[in-house]
């Protein structure tokens, strides 16, 4: 066990290393420069060199990726080119708006998807399932975007209930408004998200149904329905756990959208922006942190099928 | 099982996630525009009062100097800094730090005189040695906003502590007005302040507290040296999407709503709580001909392309603003109506194209993707009817700086080019429309050197008329914007606010 955990943390420190050098290498593939942008459409060549040479952009790229990742050794994520700040205070600023709008929504995703994925695939056949599974399926096909526009309409505009966009100028020392604000938000994602989770729910549910340990189970006397409700649910637990690591990981990609469309001061807005403007060195740490954010949730998930699962554990060694 | 395999699909994600996040950046960056706004009063002024105001483009940092972009000079210049002089919202020269200026005759020597009392926000008292050090970088700093400007400056001098002079190779009548911009504000000497999250200015409002990727928030500068604000503190709330610009107003939470998009405005006069205004600007919705290129380094293309375009249709669809035939707008010097260079006429442009032998003509138009959609589609459908197809290729701001900016690699482009008095650009054969007339450039050499204002102007429209003759580009509006103000609030300035909100007059009643 202590053995497979330091090599899959070995492995996850190498993966890092070679993200860090797709992130590097592929971001300064994108055309325009921060230069460029800085000094405008007024500007002549010498302006914009003058820019370039202030900001270090005329160092060769292997000693700019050197000073980059020297610096991640020693916690530093670096310095913002255009505004001079520190690159990991912003990022951890910004995931007190991004982090509590992903838990949020994962819990309303997984309310949505839990109850309804299991009565679905328990229903099967039936019309009530069905019409939950047609249901489900339309949900999940409708963009967030507009989603979150349905939402907007009738909770800001006609009920007047909840705020249609941003988040409070006192952030978390205002707990209530802060929450109130990424409500809207979170059940955009949420709706959407449990949708397509119900299916996967509902699948994972179905296949238990039809593994051995449940028919013996029903063989041994009890309904195919208590069946699958003590001993296939807990196997389908496992194999959540592991989508909603990826399901993590898009939501924060996701929230991209979403915080362009509430205008939430959240990592998904800030890498549109810096992007925008070319600013690299923020781009670049703030990639690699959700980078090995992902990594590590994969990370988690595998201990924690090796731990519950005995059929892998028996794989692995 | 392979460990390894399982670490192979997270580092994928996270492969997809940098790419997604390409993509979606490719769509989202942004130039904007904005507008002004009036007002209704009943009451008497609150001097507590606060105000909220939303507004498309957040800049990237704070540092004027270095740093180019409507969205600083927005809301930095005569708010948080001050130069000698400043532009009203028309676009007129005024006396802003100097109490009054003079230039001599033979137009090199500019010598003002500064106001008495005035401080930095730091307390610091403001000398003529404070102007004379920040326009001295200007002038020798190459990546200093205005640096190229100052070419002309062969001197800067302080005879006494509230007496700046400058003095100029040759007469040049740009150089007041390149004054009234960020070239012309005043810092202090050696001042250890970090204009990139921080200030040190000398106007009526001080920086509060700017949250990135949301609000800046302005507080009233209590010891100002002229006539203090009328608000207590000012939020600049940052919504780059309209939609939820117009959410934010309807909700209450921000209390004017620039550059309101011009579909959505029916959404707030429909509540009856908003007054909106129309403001002027200069923002020349520039359609670029890569002049140095073929086909259209041909003029009957350029002609043709040009008759083509329904420019009153044109800006029913856009929403706002007016048409434009030539380089130079109505709130600049030179202006002049030119619309019957190009009238409306898809017959004579079909057989332009013919003559020039291109009536299969199939064009590329690069359009940063901040600008929406309304105009391209227009193009594309007026083309059509003269036979040309137009492939419209959406480019991240960026990208464009780069291709069509840098590189000149371009056959069409859209860009809003909203900075007052730019014809400069074309007197430059190496600007990216690469247009390349001596006879422009010559007029244009003249009206900078020329001292009568009235005679400058007039040689600038001869320029301009030639530069539209000659069908360069189309300027298919001059943009107008538009600014929603809910009740209560008086003294918001109405034009040219995507290049200056002056907040200073700014009131609001109580309640």
């Amino acid at each position: 066990m202590l053995r497979y955990a330091l090599t899959r943390g070995v492995l996850l420190i190498v993966g890092l290393l070679v993200s860090s050098v797709i992130i590097f290498f592929t971001l300064r593939v994108l055309p325009g420069d921060v230069a460029q942008l800085v000094a405008g459409t007024q500007a002549g060549p010498e302006q914009v060199e003058a820019i370039r040479k202030s900001l270090g952009l005329d160092r060769p790229l292997p000693a700019q990726y050197a000073d980059w990742v020297g610096g991640l050794f020693h916690g530093d994520l670096g310095t913002s080119q255009l505004s001079g700040a520190s690159v990991g205070a912003e990022l951890w600023e910004k995931a007190r708006v991004t982090g509590p709008l992903a838990l949020m929504s994962m819990l309303i995703a997984m309310l949505i998807a839990a109850p309804f994925g299991v009565l679905s695939a328990v229903l099967r056949g039936r019309s009530t399932g069905t019409a939950m599974s047609v249901a489900a399926q339309t949900v999940a096909a409708v963009p967030v975007i507009w989603a979150g526009m349905m939402l907007v309409v009738v909770f800001a505009h006609w009920l007047g209930w909840l705020p249609a966009q941003g988040f409070p100028r006192a952030g978390w020392s205002t707990p209530a408004a802060a929450f109130e604000s990424l409500l809207l938000p979170a059940l955009t994602i949420g709706i959407v998200e449990g949708a397509m989770l119900m299916r996967f729910v509902r699948s994972a549910t179905l296949q238990a149904a039809g593994q051995d340990f449940v028919r013996t189970a029903a063989a041994k006397g009890l309904t195919r329905r208590q069946a699958l409700i003590r001993h296939g649910i807990p196997a389908v637990g496992l194999s959540i756990v592991t989508v909603l690591g990826v399901q993590v990981a898009g939501i924060i990609v996701g929230s991209v959208v979403i915080e362009q469309l509430f205008t939430l001061p959240g990592i998904g807005r800030m890498l549109v922006v810096d992007v925008g403007t070319r600013d690299l060195v923020k781009v670049q740490s703030e990639l690699l942190v959700l980078t090995g954010f992902v990594l590590v949730i994969g990370f988690l998930v595998d201990l924690v099928h090796h731990i519950v699962d005995p059929r892998q554990r028996a794989e692995a060694e | 099982m392979s460990p390894f395999r399982s670490i192979r699909r997270p580092v994928q994600l996270a492969a997809i996630g940098v790419l997604a996040v390409g993509a979606l950046v490719l769509t989202a960056c942004g130039g904007a525009t904005p507008q002004d706004t009036p007002t209704t009063t009943t009451g008497a002024a609150d001097p507590n009062a606060e105000l909220t105001v939303g507004l498309v483009l957040e800049p990237t940092n704070l540092d004027i100097r270095h740093t180019s972009g409507a969205a600083l000079e927005q809301i930095l210049v005569d708010n948080i800094y001050e130069g000698l002089v400043t532009r009203t919202q028309d676009n007129t020269i005024e006396d802003r730090l100097a109490a009054s200026h003079e230039i001599s005759d033979d137009g090199l020597t500019y010598t003002f005189t500064l106001n008495e009392g005035v401080t930095f926000h730091d307390g610091s008292a403001l000398t003529a040695a404070d102007v004379v050090s920040s326009y001295e970088t200007v002038r020798t700093d190459a990546a200093v906003q205005g640096n190229a400007q100052f070419a002309g400056v062969t001197e800067i001098s302080a005879p006494d502590d509230l007496t700046v002079q400058i003095t100029l190779a040759e007469p040049d009548q740009n150089f007041l007005f390149t004054l009234t911009g960020p070239a012309g504000l005043v810092f202090k000497t050696d001042d250890g302040t970090d204009l990139k999250t921080a200030e040190n200015g000398t106007g009526p409002f001080v920086l509060q507290r700017w949250m990135k990727g949301s609000s800046i928030t302005f507080d009233r500068y209590d010891d100002y040296w002229g006539e203090k604000a009328g608000l207590a503190e000012v939020t600049f709330q940052y919504i780059p999407d309209f939609t939820a610009g117009v959410n934010a107003a309807l909700d209450g939470s921000v209390d004017v709503l620039t550059a309101v998009d011009p579909n959505l405005v029916s959404q707030l006069e429909d509540t009856g709580e908003f007054t909106i205004t129309t403001g002027r600007t200069t923002d020349k919705a520039t359609l670029a001909f890569n002049n140095a290129r073929a086909p259209l380094s041909d003029k009957r293309v350029r002609e043709a392309l040009r008759l083509a375009i329904d420019h009153d249709a044109l800006v029913e669809a856009v929403g706002a603003g007016q048409t434009l035939y030539g380089p130079i707008p109505e709130l600049d010097p030179g202006y002049e109506d030119l619309s019957e260079l190009v009238p409306y006429d898809p017959d004579r442009a079909k057989e332009l194209l013919e003559e020039a032998g291109q009536s299969e003509l199939e064009l590329t138009l690069t359009i940063p993707s901040i600008y929406g959609t309304t105009v391209a589609q227009v193009l594309v459908s007026d083309f059509a009817k003269v036979g040309v197809s137009l492939e419209v290729d959406r480019v991240e701001f960026a990208t464009w700086l780069e291709d069509v900016y840098t590189n000149h690699d371009y056959e069409l482009s859209f860009v809003l080019h909203v900075e007052p008095r730019d014809f400069n650009n074309w007197a430059d054969p190496d600007y990216y429309f690469g247009y390349d007339d001596s006879e422009v450039q010559n007029l244009y050499a003249r009206a900078r050197a020329e001292r009568d204002p009235d005679a400058s102007a007039d040689l600038l429209k001869k320029a301009a008329r030639i530069v539209s003759e000659d069908h360069a580009a189309d300027w298919l509006y001059n943009g107008a914007t538009l600014t929603a103000l809910s009740p209560g609030i008086t003294g918001f300035p109405e034009d040219s606010i995507n290049s200056r909100i002056d907040l200073a007059g700014v009131t609001r009643t109580a309640g």
